[in-house]
């Protein structure tokens, strides 16, 4: 079981990783304009786009 | 956003061509586009690589006015003082944006903008319609970026200021983080014991046993105090007030669970419950924000609709005119109002006459011609041509901020249900304690080592954690099904109040019909076509904002030269050498004939026009499925008896007033209210917000008023009526689903208190059959996000 003693700091430091992305994520920004990004991954790259069939939605 | 977007589709002119930018009709043959405006907006979309706005958006764009207006103003520090905050790296302002109608919008900013020089940030929310904006003074002016955006068809507008936003901004961040921070050291604690859980026949040694517990408690800290914040604040506020409610109840159990298992890790007793205790954090946390957020995402709109001011105002003075910041303006000054423009400040009239839109504050879209002397409002809009005004009322004097005290007021007086559910709340608090001290006093004498682990087995079975899920809930599931639907509900407990309703008051206008003038019947004299004559009326009336213009709406394709606005009487233009009038008989051809529009050529007369206000083609089945509901339904409307009678008659309902008033209406109300009717009121203008904040619940037609739609409980998005039975129908289940869920929270809290008392049941499997519980009342009031309205 000493492995624990290995796996538990790992844990823990992942954990205060995860947080202190989310805390910078979240005071830049990141999650107040939800909507530009959603559409501009939907966006071709410079190329020309090819003729899109128009669904129903 | 959906049920935005299809309304505004459903808005545009029925032609076979329309505008590719904005939708509107198109005038001329040669342009694929309505205007110079739009048809420059989409050349620079084009030019800057942004084509795909056209396909990925889901409205159609809004009509660009040619003349972007002049922002020069907006440079200038005065006016930015109190907006415009200092950063890092330059200055940073956020904007209230009109026009934002779907995500494309958002995007399509987003890229404008930043493709600017000197632009440093950007940040589009369609949902509150925000814009953040950085960027650096010294490379770039303000007046240039809003020139963009307002060539692109969005109208900027000054938000709250900078505390307001910046306060409002922190709050969402800081509840973002409180739910990151529970959902990730949640997960770990949960992790760590389950390590505990599994070591079921106590074979672990106990140093390992302690260290594993020692790692909950890390883990768990800050879940209990920082995310934990919003109920410990709750329960500390409710004990000041000496009212102990759910947020009593939660904050009670989640410290008593913390600190008896920090209790039992120092004393090295059996058991510990600190996973209990994040878990609640987060469950109810999350119930909480989304609860929240729905409710934010259904008010930002329209907060930023009220809130909303021009920023400037053109005084004049010892004849030049000068901008200067609305707040610097005092009564007795001289202003201009330009066309087309808000009007600053209670003002009257200087010009012989002058026309304004006067709907944000009367609800009824018809311009109003002013005379001198004449008194004009604050928030009222200038048509046609510019006037001049005499400040009379500034800020909070206005009767517009006048009306929306009187709004407040009459919200505030409403009697809250909330209150009864924090009275039952607070008995039932009480009660638990008593329970569990109890179960302590009678332990205490037979077993004094399990007298503890019993009380607390008994008050975290008690944990009313279902119990304060059971409304929350059940309301966030029903709202977003709501919202799908183009509902939205604004009041905490319009919901309950709407579930309880049995009469229904209608308004006539705007609400059963559709509050725009059409063409009935018209005649045409002369041996005239038909669609020569109306071919005439629609390029007469194609720039005149009149809402009787609106009738004769349809692609134009005369010229029209000289053409002159008569206020009050009609228009008139040339067309091929003859002068054409339309408007009132005695303008037109000089006869008599009250209720119709005429048409002259030269004098003569060639053709008659009945325009009348046709009812909804929804409203007719709407009204059946109302009464197959079990509802009784009255209209109170403003017009004369006759056109009620007809509509009603139309319609099959029996009960009608004519010619009320609003205290008429409110009378109405009252008296419904006094023979023991829960009255649901449904309309659409500014003369109806005291009606609607007096009735039981509320609902505004989403075109309505801006302020209505803030004094109303509901809003009714979208171009019809047929969503309110359907509302009723899911607000009723959803009553049964929250008497369900009590019921079911109370029967498992009752059980199990009695189990725990009895000193069956351990405090861990306690905690295991809260969370199941909570489970079991989440799941349930999911079902309503599926909400069928067939199996209404």
């Amino acid at each position: 079981m000493r492995i624990l003693l290995v796996l538990i700091p790992i844990s823990l430091v992942l954990l205060g990783i995860a947080i202190a992305a989310f805390f910078w994520a979240v005071r830049r920004g990141q999650f107040e304009d939800l909507d530009s990004a959603a559409i501009d991954i939907l966006r071709d790259d410079e190329t020309d786009a090819p003729p899109r069939v128009e669904d129903a939605d | 956003m959906n049920a935005l977007a299809l309304g505004a589709n459903a808005e545009v002119v029925a032609s076979d061509r329309s505008c590719r930018h904005c939708g509107e009709a198109v005038v001329t043959d040669a342009s694929e586009f309505c205007c110079n405006g739009c048809a420059a907006a989409a050349a620079w979309i084009r030019d800057a690589g942004l084509d795909d706005y056209y396909r990925l958006r889901s409205a159609d764009g809004n009509r660009v006015a040619l003349e972007a207006g002049d922002f020069s103003a907006w440079d200038r520090a005065d006016v930015q003082r109190g907006h415009v905050s200092e950063t890092s790296d330059g200055c940073e302002i956020t904007l209230a944006v009109e026009g934002l109608r779907c995500a494309a919008c958002a995007w399509l900013i987003d890229r404008a903008l930043l493709r600017e020089p000197g632009v440093t940030s950007v940040s589009v929310n369609a949902v509150t319609g925000r814009l953040r904006l950085g960027w650096k003074p010294e490379r770039v002016k303000l007046s240039v970026l809003l020139q963009r955006l307002s060539a692109l068809g969005y109208r900027p507008h000054l938000a709250g200021g900078v505390a307001l936003e910046r306060e409002r901004r922190r709050e969402r961040n800081q509840l973002l983080l409180r739910l990151g921070v529970a959902a990730l050291a949640t997960t770990q604690a949960m992790m760590f014991s389950e390590a505990l859980y599994l070591d079921s026949h106590g074979t672990m040694p106990l140093a390992t046993r302690d260290l594993f517990r020692w790692l909950t408690f890390l883990v768990c800290t800050p879940v209990v105090f920082y995310s934990g914040m919003p109920f410990l604040a709750g329960m500390a506020r409710e004990l000041r007030l000496r009212r102990p409610g759910m947020d009593t109840l939660a904050a009670t159990s989640i410290l008593l669970a913390y600190f008896a298992s920090l209790i039992e890790t120092l004393r090295g007793g059996p058991h510990v419950w600190f996973d209990a205790a994040a878990m609640f954090v987060l469950f109810l946390l999350s119930a909480r924000l989304l609860e929240r957020f729905a409710r934010l995402r259904a008010s930002a709109r329209l907060d930023l609709l009220a809130r909303a001011q021009p920023a400037l105002a053109w005084r004049l003075r010892e004849s030049r005119t000068e901008q200067v910041p609305i707040n610097e303006l005092a009564i007795g000054d001289e202003v201009r109002v330009p066309a087309d423009t808000l009007v600053p400040a209670d003002g009257v009239l200087l010009d012989a006459h002058a026309s304004f839109d006067e709907s944000l504050l009367s609800g009824e879209s018809v311009a109003c011609e002013k005379r001198v002397g004449d008194t004009v409002y604050a928030g009222s809009i200038a048509l046609a041509q510019p006037a001049r005004l005499r400040i009379t009322g500034i800020g909070t004097q206005t009767r517009l901020s006048q009306i929306l005290r009187l709004v407040e007021r009459a919200q505030a007086q409403r009697p809250a249900l909330a209150q009864t559910a924090d009275r039952i709340a607070g008995v039932f608090v009480v009660v638990m304690f008593l329970l569990a001290l109890s179960a302590f006093a009678f332990w205490w004498p037979l077993d004094s080592g399990r007298a503890f682990a019993v009380a607390l087995a008994v008050l975290v079975a008690a944990c009313p954690c279902a119990l304060s899920l059971a409304v929350p809930a059940a309301l966030s599931a029903a709202n977003d099904a709501l919202a799908r639907r183009g509902v939205l509900v604004l009041g905490a407990d319009a919901l309950a109040r709407l579930a309880s309703v049995d009469t229904v008051l209608l308004d006539k206008t705007g609400t059963l019909t559709c509050g725009k003038p059409t063409l009935m019947r018209s005649e045409i004299f002369d041996g005239r076509e038909q669609a020569e004559v109306l071919a005439l009326a629609a390029a007469l009336e194609r720039d005149n904002r009149h809402p009787l213009a609106l009738a004769f709406a349809r692609p134009v394709i005369l010229e029209i030269h000289g053409q002159r606005l008569h206020p009050g009487l009609g228009v008139e233009g040339r067309h091929a050498g003859h002068c054409y009038r339309l408007g009132r008989a005695d303008f037109a051809c000089a006869r008599g004939d009250d209720g119709a529009l005429w048409l002259s050529e030269d004098g003569r007369a060639i053709a008659r026009f009945q325009l009348a206000d046709p009812l909804r083609s929804d409203a007719a089945p709407t009204m059946a499925r109302l009464r197959a509901l079990g509802l009784s339904l009255q209209v109170a409307s403003g017009d004369a008896e006759p056109a009620v009678r007809s509509a009603c008659a139309e319609l099959g309902i029996s009960e009608f007033h004519a010619r009320q008033s609003p205290e008429d209406k409110l009378a109405t109300i009252r008296t419904l209210q006094a023979r023991g009717r829960r009255v649901l009121m449904l309309g659409d203008g500014i003369n109806d917000a005291p009606v609607l904040a007096g009735a039981d619940v509320s609902m505004a037609m989403g075109q309505g008023s801006a302020l209505a739609q803030r004094s109303a409980d509901i809003l009714l998005l979208g171009n019809g009526l047929s969503a309110l039975p359907e509302a009723i129908a899911l607000a009723r289940r959803t009553r049964r689903v929250i008497r369900q869920n009590f019921g079911w929270a109370l029967t498992y809290n009752l059980i199990a208190v009695g189990i725990a008392a009895s000193g069956w049941i351990h405090p861990g499997w306690a905690a295991l059959g809260m969370a199941g519980s909570s489970l079991g009342v989440t799941v349930n009031a999911l079902r309503l996000s599926r909400f069928e309205s067939s199996r209404a």
